[in-house]
């Protein structure tokens, strides 16, 4: 039962698992390719850095996803990510020189890219490789290109500092590793600062306990004992928030032993390495931790008291347990130190074998400092001839050592100069630039503003001419309606003296002689009387038609303000004549024409012309009734014609009736256009103005 | 005899003198200005008064401006001589004219020139002379007139009414009239509500004006 039981499960659960499968190969069907190859991708880094699987595989798989990654098309910043891991993975694996090919192509995809801070990050990538390479100026070359783009990061405002702040102080802190081990502590105390402020920025503590042991190893290196021990201890205990206080505790407490050794304070130096011994359970898994502590615990008794039979017993177990490890370069030291032991036992002939011992050693792990200490004993305890050899070794050593850390910072300081100076011709270049581009924006600024003004100025010239002309207008129909009205006053006034002149002076004549003659024709009968009376009775109706003519002419009086209606009936008269249009035009007798202004009537004239303008284009009209009417102080002008009209909210933006509007505005005036109304055929403008 | 044409005082002369001269003795003296007029009177008021006054009433008015016209000369006159006979001679023929020499002087003889004939003004000279006034058919036409409407129009209505035949608009007629716009029309719907046409125009006024012999 049981097994049947187990073999449905195993169907059930194989059938899940094809339903599964299925469904996933759906659903990444439906992804596109490249999706596809990221995926696979990922898959594969995935089993790279699986520990479980065998080393063999694991880079089979890198090799697998570097490959699918060179068929990645589009340059993206997912691409660079994916090349970014491929280079972890492979550095993971110990591959060191493929991961800097891959770090090569990756820092390339950058800079196409533009990405500052992967950039920084990918000179990181190289610093770490020659750092480890032991090629410090290359290293210290591209630590420094990263902190530079760092520093220019953290003046644009691209980023949030603290996004790059733990990368950037990475950097620093192997800068300042570099700078110490070039002997160039001051610069190496600056970087570690500037780092610890970095790390404390972006808030991952993890490096600082590091940063501070950095500081106090310098601090040391440069006798400043008292600040070194306390650096020591503020490691120890930025330790504590990061949880390795264990580590730390080692580390600082053999640091300050040291310290305290430098100084020759050798009690002190035995109490911190004694506090160091205290993590007996991490040291019991860390046995070269735990047999430098032994040997320098060691070295120290021998310093306090060179018959401390303790020490030589230290030294014993360390040696033992550095050998059993072949920890060559703890071996070099416990070598020396034995060296040292039995030179100040008097054992010169064990001395010299220990010394060789520590100079082979020193000299396999490049261990510059500890063979010029062998050399040092050697010179000493060895036969003359021989001890001479050695000691010219040492000088040898010791001034190739110092050429060699000053060539460093030589280096070093080149290569900064020559950044900074890269960084000031590009500066400099990005400022002329900016200038020419200034001068560009300014000159096209200036240019542009000239001809704003110049065309603003035109304008203005333009409406000046044009205000001037409707000026000179105005001032031609003011001159044609006053020389109308003097014509007018002219004219009656010689009218009025013709009249007079008629009816005083040769109507009075003429009486006297008609008179004369009948007082004659009385007195005298010579049979011509009948017919002088017919000549005198023709002589009185005569006289009769001359009376009418002179009061025909004396009543004839137009008044001035005739002259107005006059011109503008004028106007109607010649315009209708040339379109062939009846009209009918009244003025009211009751408008003053006269105390009317010449605005006024300028307007109403160019309106009455507007109209009819409007009438003879659209109206297709036959009658046209004009009229001034005077009711309440406002004349009123209404134009009214038998035409087809309009539809006001068609025609409502035409100029015609836009100026006539306009004008009406400026006389305060009303105006109404009433078209295609019941009551009105064709089209009927009336405008109201106060007077 | 007062007229500034010489023509006219000749044919006046060759009037009176011709046939009168056998039943009176006649003497004229002559004027053909206001001022020249008006010191004959004076001598004459002082010396010999004048019998009888041949006026115009358009003459040249006198030098300081005082006498303007033949109508106030015959006022003068009538003050100086008392007991002469005035004839006024003249071209104007209109009702409002007639009405005002008329209502001023009321002359002896009143004769519109274009009436006259020789033999009217001789007529017209006997009448006077025998105590009889004489005035033109036109003079009496106007008597006639103004008696057909039992009402009269005073000077000023007549001058209004004068005016507007002229063409003076009523805005205007201040300037003719001594009196201000609301009163001429006041008195210009007062004479409407007379002819009974109230509420009628100007020219309505005016048909009916001179209608009934005002204008």
């Amino acid at each position: 039962m049981k097994l049947k039981y187990w073999a449905y499960a195993k169907v059930v659960c194989f059938l899940i698992v094809l339903l599964w499968a299925v469904s996933c190969t759906k659903e990444t069907v439906n992804l596109s390719e490249e999706t596809l190859k990221y995926n696979q991708i990922d898959a594969h880094l995935r089993d790279a850095l699986d520990g479980k699987n065998t080393k063999e595989d694991r880079l089979q798989s890198v090799d697998k996803a570097h490959v699918l990654y060179r068929t990645l098309s589009a340059t993206t910043s997912e691409k660079l990510q994916k090349i970014e891991d491929i280079s972890s993975a492979y550095y993971e694996l110990k591959q060191y020189e493929t991961s800097a090919k891959m770090d090569r192509k990756a820092l390339d995809l950058a800079n196409t890219l533009k990405d500052s801070m992967k950039i920084a990050k990918f000179y990181g990538y190289f610093g770490i490789y020659y750092r480890d390479k032991e090629k410090l100026d290359s290293a210290y070359i591209n630590f420094h290109k990263a902190d530079k783009i760092y520093s220019n990061l953290e003046r644009s405002t691209t980023y949030e500092p603290q996004v790059y702040a733990f990368e950037h102080g990475k950097i620093l802190i192997d800068l300042a590793n570099l700078s110490r081990k070039v002997k160039d502590y001051s610069k190496s105390e600056d970087l570690t600062v500037r780092a610890i402020k970095k790390f404390e920025l972006s808030e991952d503590y993890s490096y600082i306990p590091l940063s501070y042991t950095n500081l106090g190893t310098v601090a040391k290196e440069l006798e400043r004992y008292r600040d070194a021990v306390s650096y020591y201890k503020k490691a120890i205990e930025h330790s504590k928030k990061i949880s390795k206080d264990t580590l730390f505790g080692v580390l600082g407490n053999n640091n300050i032993g040291t310290v305290y050794k430098s100084q020759q304070k050798y009690a002190k130096a035995i109490e911190y390495y004694n506090k160091a011994l205290k993590y007996k359970p991490f040291l019991n898994k860390r046995p070269k931790k735990y047999a430098r502590l032994l040997d320098n615990l060691g070295y120290v008794q021998f310093l306090a008291n060179p018959d401390d039979p303790e020490a030589f017993a230290l030294f014993q177990k360390a040696y033992a347990i550095r050998d059993s490890l072949y920890d060559v370069v703890g071996l070099s030291t416990n070598n020396l130190h034995l060296a040292e032991y039995y030179k100040t036992m008097g054992n010169d002939s064990l001395a010299i074998v220990y010394g060789i011992k520590a100079q082979e050693a020193a000299s396999a792990t490049n261990n510059n400092v500890e063979l010029l200490q062998a050399y040092d004993i050697l010179s000493e305890v060895s036969e003359s001839e021989q001890g001479l050899a050695y000691a010219q070794q040492y000088i040898n050593l010791n001034d190739s050592l110092v050429k060699m850390e000053r060539a460093y910072v030589n280096k070093f300081a080149r290569i900064e100069f020559e950044t900074e100076e890269k960084v000031q011709k590009i500066e400099k270049i990005s400022r002329e630039n900016q200038i020419l581009i200034i001068t560009v924006l300014g000159i096209t600024v200036l240019s542009l503003l000239g001809y704003i003004i110049f065309r603003q100025q035109q304008r203005n010239k333009e409406l000046l001419f044009e205000q001037k002309q409707q000026q000179a207008n105005q001032e031609i129909y003011r001159l044609l309606l006053s020389q109308q009205t003097k014509l007018e006053e002219g004219r009656k006034m010689e009218q009025q003296r013709m009249s007079e002149e008629l009816h005083d002076g040769v109507l009075g004549r003429l009486f006297g002689v008609r008179l004369s003659l009948d007082g004659i024709n009385q007195r005298v009968n010579d049979g011509y009387t009948e017919t002088r009376t017919k000549y005198i009775e023709e002589l009185k109706s005569i006289e009769r038609e001359i009376r009418l003519i002179s009061h025909d002419l004396g009543t004839e009086t137009l008044s001035t303000d005739v002259a107005y209606v006059d011109v503008v009936e004028n106007l109607i008269f010649d315009l209708c004549e040339a379109h062939k249009l009846q009209f009918e035009f009244e003025s009211d007798e009751a408008i003053d024409w006269d105390i009317i202004d010449n605005q006024k009537k300028v307007n109403l004239f160019r309106i009455v012309q507007e109209s009819l303008q409007n009438i003879f284009k659209h109206a297709q009209a036959k009658n046209i009734k004009i009229s001034f009417d005077y009711v309440d102080d406002t004349i009123n002008l209404t134009i009214l014609d038998d035409g087809i009209g309009f539809k006001a909210t068609k025609v409502k933006k035409g100029i015609g009736l836009k100026n006539i509007t306009s004008r009406v505005r400026q006389m305060n005036g009303v105006v109404d256009f009433i078209s295609n109304n019941e009551e009105i055929p064709g089209t009927k403008v009336t405008v109201g103005v106060p007077i | 005899m007062i007229d500034d044409h010489p023509m006219i005082i000749e044919g006046y002369k060759n009037t009176l003198l011709g046939e009168n001269q056998k039943e009176y003795q006649i003497k004229i003296d002559i004027a053909s200005n206001c001022d020249d007029a008006y010191d004959y009177i004076q001598k004459s008021s002082k010396s010999t008064p004048y019998d009888m006054l041949f006026v115009d009433i358009k003459l040249p008015p006198s030098s300081d401006g005082k006498i303007t016209s033949g109508e106030d000369l015959a006022k003068h006159a009538k003050q100086l001589l008392p007991k002469a006979k005035v004839i006024i001679l003249t071209m104007h023929r209109e009702d409002h004219r007639i009405h005002n020499i008329l209502k001023n002087i009321n002359p002896s003889g009143f004769l519109i020139k274009s009436d006259l004939t020789s033999s009217e003004l001789l007529l017209a000279f006997n009448n006077i002379v025998s105590g009889t006034p004489y005035y033109s058919a036109t003079v009496n036409n106007h008597f006639r007139k103004m008696m057909t409407n039992n009402f009269s129009l005073d000077e000023k209505n007549l001058k209004i009414l004068y005016h507007l035949s002229r063409g003076v608009k009523t805005k205007n007629l201040p300037n003719y009239v001594s009196l201000s716009l609301s009163a001429i029309e006041k008195r210009k719907n007062q004479i409407k509500e007379m002819f009974s046409i109230a509420k009628a125009d100007d020219q309505r006024l005016l048909e009916e004006a001179r209608k009934r012999g005002f204008v």
